[in-house]
């Protein structure tokens, strides 16, 4: 990090929660994660893209629970979600969603000096970098950091198939 | 004396003594400042109102007395008189005279004499002294004066839902428990529970208790609505309202006003003829408009009836070959009961004429998914020139339904009763396919059927893939389902058994998938989707092949 010379804005700590999705590293905003549970058993709900696993019971409340992997094509096809997985309740514009990970998302604290905004690379990844808040370089390890209330829109979530019946 | 006079009575007094206590605070702020035209604005209105309410249920005495504290209220707010002098003790004795004729009505006393307050105050409207002797003697009583505090409690609906949405949880937990205390099966767990259950279900019985209203809380605003809607058409109308006492949730009440309203716009607007007309069609020449209520075992019968020309099959039958609704073919085979049934698809419409009223292009398929949003049911019954009722079937409550719970590829689902017609087991010999479409006969009637795991799985656009015998083997576990005088027969895997349900809302952003009227959880814990029969239905209908 380059030394403040002006000392004008001090650069804030954002705090970030770390999950895997493939083999990289992602990030939401700590205040968009509302909790970390075992994933709970899901309903699956037909007439709904394949990438929603259906609806989960989390405490009391209905929510429907995605596969990020599978949305953005980050697992082989033949390879399947682990048994045991976490689910991240998010919170989106006017509702919870479920997001399931492999592993126990972290928290981590990085400046925000930190996460680079647009970077041109990521025009080749998979995730179409309208999600994209920024790149967080922390050492040698690359995070994206996700805009959650952009990807979890129900136009997102409900994409292609979506209106049902009538 | 009846219930509903009972009942209204007590409204009465719990609205009369809230006007009153409301009445003692502004006066003994307007004796602080005698020129707080707030405080003066208030009591007129409560003088007002109070006199309105008193009038409409017979109690003169405090009509009169309100009457004339208003007119002096009035005078004092036009800045007419001040509030001084002798005028002060008047009205402060005037309010008083109100608590005491409030609380006389109340326990059915005899109403103390108000002719001297009355000519007091008329005094004062016309300028004069008003005669204070003896007014000292009714000090005495004023200081042993009780404070009076209401029987009834207002409360707003938003805290009824959140205890009603509580209450939905408890049910949950206590299946839960239930089932667990049979897995563990120790008989102080077993009796605990059991008591736990009939106690959750008393209080749940308690709390949709307190949501019901009578239906005369929304029949009553029909007698205007009728006046001016028979005005604008020109048609002479007489209302009668029945079964005003019948007890309904009020968020059901809620969502069928405007039902009710495009109803009974409908019946005034169309149902009925012109006087001219019916005297030549040899009827009176004043149309009659029933709306009526009635309890039916759990659920409320809500009828709208007039006596006017009545619906024309024929028409209706032209009408929705021409829409394209149905083949010409076919709609020479429906029965009088499905023409009319046609109705309520969307886009139909018989008004031939836009009135200012009933305005074109909504039709009866928005009463339609009002009553369908409630899991009730809408009929409609006519006969030609004699007249048309329409009737609402309605739960009593909206939290908790009778429900059939089934199983389809090893989960659980749920389809309400109030769309269920029957359950029925049956062998591949009962089949027979015809244009692609599976169909088995009961009770006389051609039923199609449709294996629901097809019908949820449909991608995109693509119909059914047309139905072969073949596939099915052995017994086939059919729900019948009834919807808009339809039957549709679904193979599921598995009859699990019947229960009531509390159905959740389908959370965002899942609710725009109309297939799902929602989601309960199980005694087990597992999320059971519920499914909605007239989206299913109309699914079926749009891809059967």
């Amino acid at each position: 990090m380059p030394p403040t010379e002006k000392a004008a804005a001090p650069d804030p700590l954002i705090q970030l929660i770390i999950f895997r999705l493939g083999q990289e590293e992602y990030a939401v905003r700590i205040e968009q994660v509302k909790e970390v549970t075992l994933t709970p058993d899901i309903a699956r709900m037909p007439k709904t893209p394949a990438f929603v696993k259906g609806i989960a019971n989390l405490r009391g409340d209905i929510i429907a629970v995605i596969d990020l992997e599978e949305r953005f094509q980050l697992r082989e096809a033949t390879e399947e979600l682990a048994a045991h997985t976490y689910t991240m309740a998010i919170e989106a514009k006017d509702y919870t969603i479920g997001v399931v990970v492999r592993e126990v998302p972290q928290p981590l604290s990085v400046p925000q000096s930190a996460i680079e905004q647009t970077p041109e690379f990521i025009q080749e990844a998979n995730i179409h970098d309208k999600y994209i808040e920024g790149i967080a370089r922390i050492g040698d390890r690359i995070i994206v950091v996700l805009d959650m209330l952009k990807l979890l829109t129900p136009s997102e979530i409900m994409q292609l198939p979506a209106s049902a019946a009538s | 004396m009846s219930n509903r006079e009972q009942e209204y009575r007590e409204l009465f007094m719990a609205e009369a003594l809230e006007y009153y206590d409301a009445m003692g605070r502004h006066i003994s702020e307007l004796e602080r400042n005698p020129a707080d035209e707030q405080a003066l604005r208030e009591l007129f209105r409560l003088m007002h109102n109070l006199k309105s309410n008193a009038r409409a249920m017979g109690y003169t005495s405090i009509g009169e007395v309100a009457h004339n504290m208003e007119t002096v209220f009035g005078q004092l707010r036009d800045g007419q008189a001040t509030f001084t002098g002798n005028l002060v003790p008047v009205l402060f004795g005037g309010i008083d005279t109100l608590g005491e004729l409030i609380r006389a009505v109340g326990e059915e006393q005899e109403v103390p004499d108000v002719q001297r307050l009355l000519d007091n105050l008329d005094k004062l409207t016309r300028g004069e002294e008003p005669n204070l002797e003896d007014e000292e003697a009714d000090d005495e009583e004023d200081v042993s004066r009780k404070l009076e505090l209401s029987d009834l409690v207002y409360i707003q609906v938003r805290k009824l839902d959140h205890l009603m949405n509580l209450m939905g949880e408890l049910i949950i937990d206590r299946d839960r428990i239930l089932t667990l205390s049979r897995e563990i099966d120790n008989p102080a767990l077993t009796t605990a529970a059991a008591h736990f259950s009939r106690i959750a279900e008393e209080l749940q019985y308690s709390v949709m208790d307190a949501r019901l209203v009578g239906v005369g809380s929304l029949f009553s605003k029909f007698p205007r609505v009728v006046r001016d809607v028979a005005t604008t058409e020109g048609k002479d109308v007489a209302l009668t309202l029945q079964g005003e006492d019948i007890q309904i949730d009020r968020n059901i009440l809620q969502i069928i006003t405007d039902a009710m309203l495009h109803l009974v716009r409908n019946a005034i607007a169309h149902g009925l003829e012109t006087p001219a007309e019916r005297e030549a069609a040899g009827k009176p020449a004043q149309g009659q408009l029933i709306l009526s209520a009635q309890a039916e075992r759990d659920d409320v019968l809500v009828q709208v009836k007039d006596d006017g020309r009545g619906i024309d099959v024929a028409s209706v039958r032209r009408k929705a070959v021409e829409r394209g609704l149905v083949t010409r073919a076919a709609a020479a085979q429906l029965s009088e009961a499905a023409v009319r049934a046609l109705l309520f698809e969307p886009g139909f419409s018989m008004a031939k004429e836009v009135t200012e009223i009933s305005g074109r292009g909504v039709g009866l398929d928005v009463v339609k998914l009002a009553i369908d949003s409630l899991g009730g049911q809408l009929r409609v019954d006519s006969v030609l020139g004699q007249g048309t009722t329409f009737t609402l079937v309605l739960p009593t409550s909206i939290a908790v339904k009778g429900a059939l719970l089934f199983e389809l590829d090893n989960r659980s689902y749920a389809l309400p009763l109030m769309h269920t017609d029957s359950v029925v087991s049956l062998m591949p010999d009962r089949f027979s396919v015809v244009g692609g479409v599976l169909l088995t006969r009961l009770q006389d009637e051609n039923v199609p059927v449709v294996s629901l795991r097809e019908l949820l799985h449909l991608e995109g656009d693509e119909p059914l893939a047309p139905a072969r015998k073949s596939v099915l083997q052995g017994r086939q576990d059919i729900i019948i389902v009834n919807y808009n005088n339809r039957r549709l027969g679904l193979i599921v895997d598995r009859f699990l058994r019947q229960q009531d349900i509390v159905v959740k809302a389908m959370s965002k952003p899942l609710d725009i998938i109309d297939l799902f009227g929602g989601v309960t959880l199980l005694g087990s814990g597992q999320v059971c989707l519920v499914l909605d029969v007239p989206a299913l239905t109309r699914l079926f209908l749009a891809k059967r092949p």
